[in-house]
């Protein structure tokens, strides 16, 4: 079985398990502001498992790839750390607030760059503003046949054999490789990757490449941000709860009453 | 003419509920932009359910027929509708945010060069620039976002449930058929089986009872399916649910996940068993008519939209619940 | 005639003796050699220093045998029976080799009081042996384990002794020396058999007699005789050695020639089974099997032939996750007789699991990404950390212009956690109640980093570390007191440069009492019974602190658990257990509080968050009812120190 060459675009987005308070949304300059620690899309480090786990099997080179106006390398150390070998940055303030397409894009420049590949694996949606459109038209961009919510990947000799998942169950599809893959999370959790592990890659200091725009070969015209015309907060979720209080049987009782009186 | 095109989809032959929503969706835009509303159906055969659009009281409905358009290849579908837009030259595109519209809007979006905003819960037309105003919640549902982008057609997929259906009305539209111009040459991914997995239709449920991470173990489940079966005595469709993260764990399968990633649903009682109410679950569930929390730990999101919360572990209250309910009916 | 043996009486081709001795001694060093080279391949960056005192203690271990005495009186007389039967022996026969080759004076007087000796020793290995046997297979002790290797040892040690004692009678009973009433033993035997057929038999039984010592000689590294060396070996070793404080360099979690020695040392007593509150809970963990697999691994990765000890070839080198259950509560070196830490060992496990990153349970997993993003374990979030101080008036040492002489520094779990905040609480006001000037670090308050050290993520307890060094120099802070035993041993044994003192809390209101700042006025009527924290009693030795503050309060009336001072059982909270949810037959937790049921206590004391947790819940889960309830020294002081009535919940 030949080696093969994945790239895996992971995106940096702030904890989405952060709690709802530790956000909060400016109307005025349009902005939602999460006061939580940086962290990898979770379906990106869905995606980057599934890209392990192809490397184990097969052998070959995972390069990642993330963009943003600011990506922390301490975030994205932990890709290599997980078993990639090449991390790039792609940073530039022209990325801030990008839209889907724009960010394809500047993407599909940046992995022409990388040049040979067999593989683009990303998440099916990231786990800030879920639109779940940059792997698609990033494959589209790129000229690739496309596959969206896979759930097992398996390569052969050249093609790629992916398990998506459809209403029905799923379905198994295969498509000659270079092709781009959209991951989700039956693929796997991402292994546990040790403190220890990543500290000691950080003092053994790599210099992480870092491309601009320009590097990158994207124009400014082809950036375009967010269209947001307004930004408001959801309406109140909340509700009045009722706790009961007691021992455990008196609560339960309760309960069961409440359940009696909607039936 | 100005035309709001709506993408239906046939589900069985006839025309699925979903695509009467966002016919709602586009007599609305219609109307604002002084135009009309139109409907394509693509398969191998859709003339039961383009007969049934009509009945809904579109200006037009496209037939797109041939028989590589049989079940649902991707890249044929996007191929044909992509020449399809470039015939018609819509204003405005709509597609529901469901399995079809997911893979194929991004690509869509890709090939016609037009911005798409996705799952989308309210649309409009701006007076001003005639653009579209897509509404649409953002930061896993912290907030609510209103995007406006050039391009030509407008491309949105809109949100299961939120748009009132269509009436039955005036059949006074026209059919007008277009030939796809694709072959096999086009079928980049090929289809090698389609293997069918018993699935649960959690949004066909009256009761759901939802168990994540506070379960700490498979077992959890277990206690769950007992309430179940007890709260199945007073109710009919009582169903497990679970949140992402017991899916990752590998306790349930994913076709039980409530949530953003999972299937959205508004039950009458919904009770959450050791879930913290991450805001992407959150979403899934909120509507239900009431909901339950039983949890540890008192802080927690679940709570603050809950009806009633039990702060005790789980292990303690469901079987003592499961008593009582036992007692009761 | 003058008292005497004659040597090799009757024995013909002589030259085989040799030939047979040779060999086992070939066979005895090659085996010991094996070991000397699977210890040097896996030495590491560990020597071997030199230590008069540490050669000091071994050998009073070793010839008084102080440790197994001290563990187990029978066990520990039946081990000096036999190890003193049986170097006195072995000393007796190197003796008579001398006399035979080098210069002969076993005659006369020394070779009565020679012949008595042996007969004595001969006797005490044989009631040492017997008795060996009895507590292996009639009473059945439990830690013993009855394998072939287990019984075929004693059993050989016995037939020698018996074939010895045959022999001699054999001897005795054909050459009828005058003096023969002075091997007393022999001198029995002998009346058993007619003089002729003695003679006639004694050749045959000789080599038989000598087969079996032989053999038995070269048969030491091949199986768990090997701790006649490796023992000694391995308490000189933990004796002489410096502690190592592990860090996150390369090979930290590999083990070293310590390791190894301690491996080989143990003779798979099960000591350290019996007092492991893991095993004692049905949980599937032991440390004697952890230990005897690790051994297993080490000697397949460095020995060149494999694991000599052939008798345990087909045992278990897999341990699967089963070293996720150690509570690394020290109950083990407490009693090993060869000073074996299996809790460091579980550790390095640990580390090369955590390295790996497949082998972590996934619980653990997302603690530790919650201590990493949140500097805590329980919440994702930073904010709510000194939230129970919110309506208390408390100096917070990170605002501008706050200054106190102490910091309490209050802890992950008793911040976050209900039941643990309780002791916050009690603590800062017993701490005003002593005219204390102190103040906290509010929610810039890091994690000691103590469940990285326990679970085997040394980076995530560097940063951590890194971030309570730079506050506390940031905010000048030098004296600093602690509610957790875990905090408090992590700071005071695993922050070497550290720049601050470090105390727990008992220490610190022993001191408060004995300098008249805390006056009992209340005092307290009840009984009460003290669960000693592992973190505290154990590890850190202090045993009396507590025990002084609470027999300082009035009305007290303190029991003793039969589990107490260094033989505490754990609750189960330790070793990154809060995080997880491991459990055997029974919950180690409720083990411990029907223990304490048992005394008649009113009140379970404790000074620990985790213990206090564990305990509570498991008091509820056992279905113990108020007024059995489980409190925190602090809350208890208090109690006693307030003037209002404060003697019910």
């Amino acid at each position: 079985m030949t080696e093969i060459k994945i790239i895996v675009c992971a995106k940096q987005i702030p904890d989405p398990e952060a709690p709802l308070s530790d956000v909060r949304v400016d109307a005025e300059k349009m902005e939602v502001i999460v006061d939580a620690p940086l962290v990898i899309s979770p379906f990106d480090e869905n995606a980057l498992e599934a890209a392990v786990q192809l490397k184990e099997a097969v052998g070959g080179k995972i390069t990642v790839l993330s963009l943003g106006k600011k990506v922390s390398d301490t975030v994205l150390r932990k890709t290599i750390a997980a078993g990639g070998d090449e991390l790039i940055l792609l940073q530039d303030d022209q990325f801030e607030n990008l839209d889907s397409y724009s960010t394809a894009a500047a993407l599909a420049d940046a992995v022409r760059k990388v040049g040979d590949y067999d593989l683009v694996l990303t998440g099916r949606q990231a786990g800030d503003w879920d639109s779940g459109q940059v792997g698609l038209i990033l494959g589209e961009m790129l000229g690739l046949p496309c596959i969206s919510l896979a759930r097992a990947i398996q390569v052969e000799e050249g093609s790629v054999v992916v398990e998506k998942s459809i209403p029905e169950g799923y379905e198994r599809v295969k498509t000659q490789m270079p092709a781009l893959i959209t991951v989700s999370n039956e693929v796997g959790e991402l292994r546990y990757i040790s403190r220890t592990k990543m500290l000691k890659m950080m003092r053994g200091s790599r210099k992480i490449p870092t491309w601009n725009a320009d590097e990158i070969g994207i124009s400014s015209d082809a950036l375009q941000k967010m269209g947001i015309a307004a930004l408001s907060s959801p309406p109140d979720m909340g509700r009045d709860c009722q706790i009961f209080e007691g021992s455990v049987d008196d609560q339960a009782e309760k309960l069961a009453e409440v359940f009696m009186g909607l039936k | 003419m100005s035309e709001v095109l709506i993408l239906g989809e046939v589900k069985e032959g006839s025309l699925d509920l979903k695509s009467l929503e966002l016919l709602g969706a586009g007599k609305k835009l219609a109307s604002e932009l002084g135009g009309k509303v139109a409907l394509l159906l693509m398969g191998a055969s859709v003339t039961k359910a383009a007969d049934e659009a009509l009945s809904h009281g579109p200006a037009k409905v496209y037939k797109m027929e041939h028989p590589l358009l049989e079940g649902f290849k991707p890249d044929l579908w996007v191929a044909a509708l992509e020449q399809a837009c470039r015939k018609i030259g819509p204003k405005v595109f709509l597609m529901g945010h469901s399995f079809v519209g997911m893979e194929v809007a991004p690509r869509l979006s890709a090939r016609l060069n037009s911005r798409l905003t996705t799952d989308c819960i309210d649309l409009s037309m701006d007076p001003e620039d005639g653009l579209l105003l897509r509404t649409k919640p953002v930061s896993g549902g912290n907030a609510i976002s209103v995007f406006k982008f050039e391009g030509e057609p407008q491309l949105a997929t809109v949100r299961a449930k939120v748009f009132v259906a269509a009436e039955p009305g005036d059949a006074t539209g026209a059919m007008e058929e277009i030939t796809p111009e694709i072959d096999a040459s086009m079928i980049k991914v090929e289809s090698i089986e389609i293997v069918e997995e018993e699935s649960v239709a959690l949004d066909k449920a009256s009761v759901v009872v939802a168990g994540g991470a506070g379960l700490g173990e498979e077992d959890g489940f277990e206690l769950l399916e007992e309430l179940a079966e007890a709260l199945g005595e007073s109710f009919d469709n009582v169903m497990i649910g679970c949140s992402r993260v017991a899916v990752d764990k590998g306790w349930i399968s994913s076709d039980h996940q409530v949530g953003l990633t999972g299937t959205m649903i508004s039950p009458d009682i919904y009770v959450a068993v050791g879930i913290s109410g991450a805001i992407q679950h959150l979403v899934g569930m909120v509507h239900a008519k009431k909901i339950i929390a039983i949890n540890t730990d008192k802080s927690c999101n679940m709570f603050k939209v809950a009806d009633y919360g039990i702060v005790e572990d789980y292990e303690d209250v469901i079987p003592a619940l499961v008593e009582k309910l036992e007692e009761l009916s | 005639m003058t008292p005497s043996r004659v040597m090799f009486w009757q024995i013909e081709h002589i030259w085989i003796f040799y030939v047979l001795a040779t060999l086992s001694t070939v066979l005895f060093l090659g085996g010991v050699a094996v070991y000397i080279l699977v210890w040097k391949k896996s030495a590491g960056s560990r020597s071997v220093p030199f230590s008069a005192d540490a050669l000091k203690k071994m050998l009073l271990d070793v010839f008084l045998g102080r440790r197994l005495i001290e563990g187990d009186v029978a066990a520990g007389l039946m081990h000096l029976l036999i190890f003193w039967g049986f170097l006195v022996l072995f000393i007796g026969t190197s003796v008579l080799a001398i006399h035979h080759y080098v210069m002969s004076f076993l005659v006369g007087t020394s070779h009565l009081v020679f012949s008595f000796a042996m007969e004595l020793a001969g006797l005490m290995l044989l009631t040492g042996i017997i008795w060996a046997l009895i507590r292996r297979y009639l009473q059945r002790v439990p830690r013993l384990e009855r394998r072939l290797e287990d019984a075929l040892v004693p059993l050989w040690l016995l037939l020698i002794v018996l074939s010895g004692f045959i022999l001699e009678g054999l001897r005795l009973s054909s050459q009828q020396p005058a003096w023969a009433a002075w091997s007393f033993v022999g001198f029995w035997v002998g009346s058993l058999f007619s003089p002729a057929w003695a003679e006639a038999f004694y050749p045959a039984c000789w080599w038989i007699h000598t087969l079996f010592c032989l053999s038995f000689i070269a048969l030491i590294p091949y199986t768990k005789l090997f701790h006649i060396l490796g023992a000694p070996a391995a308490i000189y070793f933990q004796s002489s050695a410096e502690p190592v404080l592990l860090g996150i360099e390369d090979g930290a979690g590999e083990f070293d020639l310590g390791d190894a020695i301690f491996f080989d040392g143990c003779m798979r007593c099960g000591r350290c089974v019996a007092s492991c509150p893991s095993a004692g809970a049905g949980e599937p963990f032991a440390p004697r099997d952890f230990v005897q697999a690790m051994r297993r691994n080490l000697w397949q990765e460095h020995s060149p032939v494999g694991d000599i000890r052939f008798m345990s070839r087909n045992e278990e080198t897999k341990v699967d996750e089963n070293f996720w259950y150690c509570t690394t509560c020290r109950a083990c070196l407490e009693v090993c007789p060869v000073y074996g830490a299996t809790f460091e060992v579980v550790i390095k496990k640990r580390m090369l699991a955590v390295e790996e990153g497949t082998q972590v349970p996934k619980l653990l997993n997302q603690t530790l990404e919650k201590l990493f993003k949140y500097n805590n374990p329980w919440e994702s979030s930073k904010k709510k950390r000194g939230a129970w101080a919110d309506d208390l008036d408390i100096v917070n040492l990170t605002k501008r212009g706050a200054e106190a002489d102490l910091c309490y520094f209050v802890g992950c779990t008793t911040s976050f956690d209900d039941t643990a905040q309780r002791i916050a609480r009690s603590f800062s006001a017993v701490l005003n109640a002593a005219g204390v000037n102190f103040g906290i670090l509010g929610k810039k308050e890091p994690c000691c980093g103590d469940i990285g050290r326990r679970v085997g993520e040394l980076g995530l307890f560097e940063e951590q570390k890194e971030g309570c060094e730079k506050l506390f120099e940031k905010y000048d802070i030098t004296d600093l007191v602690t509610s957790s035993p875990h905090c408090f041993h992590t700071f005071k044994n695993e922050y070497p440069e550290a720049q601050f003192r470090a105390r727990h809390y008992t220490l610190m209101l022993q001191e408060l009492i004995a300098g008249g700042k805390l006056k009992f006025k209340k005092g307290f009527e009840g009984k009460v019974t003290y669960h000693d924290p592992c973190y505290l009693g154990r590890h850190n030795r202090i045993f009396d602190e507590p025990r002084d503050v609470i027999r300082a309060i009035p009305g007290i009336n303190l029991v003793e658990m039969p589990h107490h001072r260094e033989d505490s059982l754990c609750c189960g909270g330790g070793g990154g257990r809060m995080w997880q949810d491991l459990q055997g037959d029974v919950k180690m937790s409720e083990v411990r509080i029907r223990e304490a049921e048992a005394t008649g206590a009113e009140i379970v004391i404790t000074a620990c968050p985790l213990c206090l947790i564990m305990l509570e819940d498991a008091r509820k889960a056992a279905g113990f009812k108020e007024p059995f309830r489980v409190m925190d020294l602090n809350e208890l002081v208090l109690q006693a120190l307030e003037e209002k009535e404060a003697n019910n919940e």
